[in-house]
């Protein structure tokens, strides 16, 4: 506490009033001076870890690949699922177990510190490609190798370039040069194998097969929702190796496999499965124990050629650690967090899998945190310590994907955890271990994992505050997540499988902003009972992906023809659209159309993928595959109707509704084909692709292009979402009341309802680069506006109540989530006061009924300097869209969008 | 209620740093005082001006022409310079009543400061804002001088006050008493702001004596009002920066048992709003104050038992 704030307590106290007189004072009395800094250091531990971290480059191995494909083609002629559970086991068995000084939690995808692998039996098309160029390289490189210069520039981690010795993969990952004519080897092998040459193969029955790949190839949508990342966006479920331990789970699979044996169970269709399925997770977890195991050899390796006496006893601590967490319940918090981390990392090893959530862990793991702090087998010192040895663990997760994706995800794994929230009874079911959870959030910023706060009126105040806090740092985490809204949400699409309002409390978040279906658990530990929640559904995010809201009305404007790519992608409806009520019908039939091509294409994937492809631990983990013997393809999980419709780019076609209901059909101040001409002449500019550039504000016009400046000029000023003004919100409340309710009635591969997801990963950059000028006064080829709910940026004048107001005009309970990204300037958050406004507007918003909002507490003129010296700000975090990313490694179409979204300082 | 009409020049919501809470604050035009120093010069009249933000402008870039094609008065010319294109004739537009350009600009470089709106209308903003504040927030008022339209303010601030509101002020308290107490009667919270304690060197640099704004505030602690008072006072270099200023100034608070004053910071963030009304910035080349200066005058201050706050540091 300086000198003068001691005085100006003194002075304010005389008088009644104290310096914290908002807080009650206490603890915090020195809460005034410099808290703003959040000076909060990291354990040296962890430091030294996250360090060694910044250093590492995202790389690839070709192990698991190798050791799967190799047991896969041995396996030949079993039947599918076994064969499936020999490969995964092989690969468990076989990969690279490293260990790093100073770790105390140990383990990881692969062997480098920030590894990932291609697993080509999704999609083998891409190493296919460029399979000769790949080749080419390595020969060639081997020569030059000694002349190369190292080219390590702007991207953070990422390899965006070939290296000496090293191959760029994707534009992201580093292969090593000796490995390319194994990887090709084994790409060879899947050809015509894979879920992506048999769901082409059976998609072309579908009529309208070539329009999907034009949709794709148009980026009218995302269309291929089973070949990249087709699981995950879902909520993991650690409680059988937590409650049971992994040999328990094996001998209860060899006790169902005599059971089932032989019995059809009055289930014609899927009893016989059942020991086929018992067979392979028996097979599956012993792969996993001797992965686990070969941990334990490594630190036992290790121990024997370390001379620090200190991490000598460290290397043994793990190797017993590992050995005992390979089959028995874990006795310890420490060993509780391994357990659950390996857990973890088998799941995102056994397919490529983003968002992969770990739920509310703080909770799951609070059993042997309370019984530890009880015993004093640790402390809170201790606790924090791992939790950020955890954080850095999650922030090297990295998922191999093709190119594409990656700009979609900003390479971004998801792992959502989840804090807050109401327990079975309804209690509050935030706890000390969460604290803890985000206090090292702030200890050591990282990446991942990315934090979500449920927010239930109930929660006590200082655990919100906490949470409001953590988003100063920057980092944009947690996100704020409506906990009515979201259990609302999951009785409308689960209860028809049984959900009860008990059960929809386990609520959790699944990758960005997936609202997930979980349950409860009954877990015991020394004789004591906890119940813990964890996710008990299917993947979401899949079925059909990101349509381009924007692109689809620009097809109607045009009769299904695309004026960016020069041909008749959807039938003409030959309408004349005289009217509005005609132009806002044809919408709604070309966006069914698009849905209906987009899924019968996707189901098929689907379908093979889970005929092929089973995601076995997922059906281990979950409930209730292993009591009833059904995995994932015979809709073992409690629930399965979580497949669903995503949309992008909302907001611009609201806008772009407007402009037209506006100019075209009331005022009449020109006619829809003027409207279509000044649109097909991007308003007079050149392209993003001729000027090279993809925000709005830095587009070129084109000389002697006067005659669409009155028209662009009107387009611009035409009514605009966010102002609370009623005109587009009018429009928006009548898009979603009647998208969600379509989104419904369609049928997922499981025969079951499908729902609408309104969140924008990344998509508005990638969708909006093939969209045409919209009647928003947007040009060709520039970004949408980001997340769902969010204003175009500079729209929004009328500040965060009015946009506020224009966001909950429909009732978000009927989307799986909904999402509005605000950037507030560190000036209007400063201090313990401007926690509590952050606190307050968040909450605001979700009382209102909003059912997400998230912050991006940095001033612009950071970011830009960070774009000119990218060099200077390798740890600068923002927050994307429903994830944190380090600036660097963020494309610059995205990174255009943030720095124009619209800040609020406050005055 | 009382529905009068009266010129806006801003509402914002989300309102962090003008009273307790969040607030959404309503900028009044018009200011009695001419301070050469304002950062918000757009609401020293009492009428709607023309503002043109020449980094805004696409005439460059996008060869913009929309505000010469539709402006029938002649106000804006090309000048043929590549740096500064466009030239507004102030003369010419600070007449002007029905700005065809600000309407037509899409980028707000033209844009119009200053809206007539009805005692229904700003009611209609502050009630959906209700929604958001926070125990401590409320309505504020600022400008400008708020009481300046003293039958408006009255109007929303009776309003206000019969919907419980928690209302606040930033105010120069250069108005008659028969305007100033029944509007204070509304108030739960006030900046007034005391430039200088000397009347002269006071009238000098704002136009008017502080002879005024000083006999509201005594007869103001003198009654049975029962909001809190800080007292604001820019720091303006070579101006009120003085030990000797802040000793008369903290004289006259003991005097009357005022204990709380919030000093503020000189910065130039108002330059580009002098630029686009046309006028020449007379703090222009004012550096920001020295730290040094406002630790001096705290540290003065809190010796003297009065509690001061420096810029946003505010004990709410």
């Amino acid at each position: 506490m300086t000198k003068q704030n001691k005085k100006l307590a003194e002075i304010l106290a005389e008088k009644g009033l104290g310096l914290n007189q908002r807080y009650g004072g206490g603890e915090n009395s020195d809460a005034i001076t410099e808290r703003e800094k959040l000076p909060y250091e990291p354990t040296k531990r962890a430091k030294k870890l996250m360090d060694l971290y910044y250093q590492t480059l995202a790389s690839t191995s070709t192990e698991w690949t190798y050791w799967y494909t190799r047991k896969y083609e041995e396996m030949d002629g079993d039947v599918q699922i076994v064969r499936r559970a020999h490969a995964l086991a092989n690969a468990f068995r076989h990969v690279t177990t490293s260990i790093y000084p100073g770790e105390i939690l140990v383990g990881g995808k692969a062997s480098y510190m920030r590894g990932s692998y291609p697993m080509p039996w999704l999609n083998q098309s891409f190493f296919a490609a460029q399979k000769d160029q790949f080749s080419d390289k390595a020969k060639g490189n081997a020569q030059r190798e000694a002349d190369k210069q190292a080219v390590l520039g702007e991207g953070g981690g990422n390899v965006t370039k070939d290296m000496p010795g090293i191959l760029s993969l994707a534009g992201k990952f580093g292969v090593r040069m000796e490995e390319v004519s194994g990887l090709n080897k084994i790409t060879d092998y899947w050809e015509g194998k894979t879920v992506f040459d048999l769901g082409e193969k059976y998609s072309a029955r579908v009529p309208e097969f070539k329009i999907k790949n034009d949709i794709g190839r148009t980026l009218t949508a995302r269309p291929d929702s089973a070949y990249t990342i087709p699981v995950g966006r879902e909520v993991v479920n650690y409680y059988y190796p937590l409650a049971w331990g992994w040999d328990k789970v094996v001998e209860y699979c060899d006790k169902r496999a005599e059971e089932v044996a032989g019995h059809a169970g009055g289930d014609g269709l899927r009893g016989m499965d059942r020991l086929y399925y018992y067979e392979s997770v028996i097979i599956l977890v012993k792969g996993i124990q001797a992965w686990i195991e070969n941990y334990a050899k490594e630190a036992r390796r290790l121990e024997k050629i370390t001379p620090d006496e200190k991490q000598k006893q460290e290397f043994v601590d793990i190797a017993e650690r590992c050995q005992w967490i390979a089959h028995n319940q874990p006795r310890t918090f420490v060993e509780a967090a391994q357990l659950a981390y390996f857990t973890h990392i088998a799941l995102v090893n056994e397919e490529v899998a983003s968002g992969v959530s770990p739920g509310r862990l703080g909770q799951v793991l609070y059993p042997w945190y309370e019984q530890d702090i009880a015993a004093g087998r640790t402390n809170d010192h201790e606790v924090l310590e791992l939790l950020e040895c955890m954080r850095v663990k999650f922030t090297c997760m990295d998922l191999f994907v093709s190119g594409s994706s990656t700009s979609v995800l900003s390479g971004n794994t998801f792992n959502n955890l989840t804090v807050g929230g109401l327990t079975r009874d309804g209690k509050p079911a935030c706890n000390r271990l969460e604290w803890l959870i985000l206090h090292a959030a702030e200890t050591l910023q990282s990446p991942q994992p990315t934090l979500s706060i449920l927010w239930d009126e109930k929660l006590p105040e200082d655990f919100v505050l906490k949470a409001a806090e953590v988003v100063k740092t920057g980092t944009g985490y947690p996100a704020w997540m409506n906990n009515q809204v979201g259990i609302q949400f999951l009785m409308k699409q689960y209860g028809p499988e049984g959900m009860t309002e008990e059960e929809a409390r386990a609520i959790a978040i699944g990758g960005c902003l997936e609202t997930s279906p979980c349950c409860w658990k009954e877990l015991t530990l020394n004789g004591k009972k906890y119940e813990i929640p964890g996710g008990a559904g299917n993947s979401t995010s899949i079925g059909v992906h990101f349509i381009s809201n924007p692109k689809i009305l620009s097809l109607v404007l045009d009769n299904g023809y695309d004026t960016k790519y020069g041909f008749q992608l959807f039938p003409p409806h030959n309408k004349k659209l005289d009217t509005y009520e005609e132009l806002w019908e044809t919408f709604c039939e070309y966006y069914k159309y698009c849905i209906n091509t987009l899924l019968r294409c996707c189901n098929i994937q689907h379908d093979i993928h889970r005929k092929f492809d089973i995601p076995l631990l997922q059906s281990t983990l979950k409930p209730d595959c292993l009591e009833t013997g059904y995995e994932h393809a015979n809709m073992g999980y409690r629930y399965n109707a979580t497949y669903n419709i995503e949309t992008s780019g909302t907001i611009n076609m609201v806008n772009s509704l407007a402009a037209l209901k506006k100019l075209v059909y009331e005022e009449k101040k020109y006619t829809l084909e003027e409207m279509r001409d000044a649109l097909h002449h991007n308003f007079g500019f050149y392209t993003p692709a001729e000027s090279g550039n993809y925000s709005m504000g830095e587009q070129i016009k084109k000389d002697h292009m006067e005659q669409y400046d009155e028209i662009h000029s009107d387009c611009l000023l035409a009514p605009k979402y966010g102002n609370d003004e009623g005109y587009c919100e009018q429009i928006l409340k009548e898009y979603e009341e009647w998208l969600c309710p379509t989104c419904r009635t369609f049928e997922s591969v499981f025969g079951l309802p499908m729902y609408a997801c309104q969140i924008s990963v990344s998509t508005q950059g990638l969708l909006g680069q093939g969209c045409p000028a919209t009647a928003d006064g947007r040009l060709e080829g520039t970004t949408f506006a980001d997340a769902s709910m969010s204003a175009y940026p500079g729209t929004d004048k009328s500040g965060p109540y009015a946009l506020f107001n224009s966001a909950t005009v429909w009732d978000h309970s009927e989307s799986q989530n909904s999402q509005m990204n605000l950037k507030l300037h560190p000036t209007a958050v400063k201090g313990e006061a401007g926690t509590r406004r952050l606190m307050d507007l968040a909450i605001a918003y979700m009382k209102k009924g909003g059912f997400h909002i998230q912050f991006n507490v940095v001033d612009s003129n950071l970011l830009k300097k960070a774009q000119k010296n990218p060099e200077n700000y390798r740890d600068l975090m923002v927050r994307v869209a429903g994830f944190t990313q380090y600036w660097v490694e963020i494309g610059k179409p995205i990174q255009d969008e943030v720095v124009a979204r619209t800040e609020y300082e406050g005055v | 209620m009382k529905e009068e009409k009266g010129l806006v020049f801003d509402i914002q919501g989300f309102s962090v740093h003008d009273g307790p809470g969040c607030r959404t604050l309503v900028f009044l035009s018009g200011c009695p005082l001419h301070c050469p120093w304002c950062a918000n010069p757009e609401g020293m009249k009492k009428r709607p001006q023309l503002l043109f933000s020449r980094q805004k402008c696409r005439y460059e870039k996008s060869h913009c022409r929309r505000c010469l094609s539709v402006c029938p008065h002649g106000g804006v010319r090309q000048t043929g310079d590549p740096d500064n294109p466009l030239e507004f004739d102030h003369a010419i537009c600070g007449k002007c009543t029905t700005f065809e350009c600000a309407k037509a600009c899409a980028h707000e470089a033209a844009r119009i400061s200053g809206q007539y709106r009805t005692t229904g209308e700003v009611m209609r903003i502050l009630r959906r804002d209700r929604e958001y504040w926070d125990s401590q927030g409320g309505p504020g008022f600022s400008g400008g001088e708020p009481m300046a339209q003293p039958a408006f303010l009255k109007s929303i601030l009776t309003a206000c006050k019969e919907e419980e509101m928690n209302t606040s002020i930033e105010t120069t308290a250069y108005v008659e008493p028969d305007i100033f107490f029944p509007i204070m009667e509304k108030i739960d919270f006030a900046f007034i702001d005391v430039k200088h304690m000397d009347s002269d060197r006071h009238a000098k640099m704002t136009g008017v004596g502080n002879e005024r704004i000083l006999s509201n505030i005594e007869a103001l602690s003198g009654s049975s009002w029962k909001g809190r008072l800080i007292l604001r006072m820019p720091v303006i270099e070579g101006f009120n920066d003085s030990l000797e200023n802040a000793e008369k100034l903290a004289a006259f608070m003991k005097k009357n048992g005022l204990f709380e004053i919030n000093i503020l910071p000189f910065h130039r963030l108002g330059t580009s709003k002098w630029e686009q009304l046309g006028k020449k910035y007379p703090y222009a080349e004012y550096l920001p104050t020295e730290e040094a200066v406002l630790e001096k005058l705290q540290e003065y201050y809190l010796d003297q038992r009065i509690a001061c706050y420096v810029g946003d540091d505010v004990v709410y």
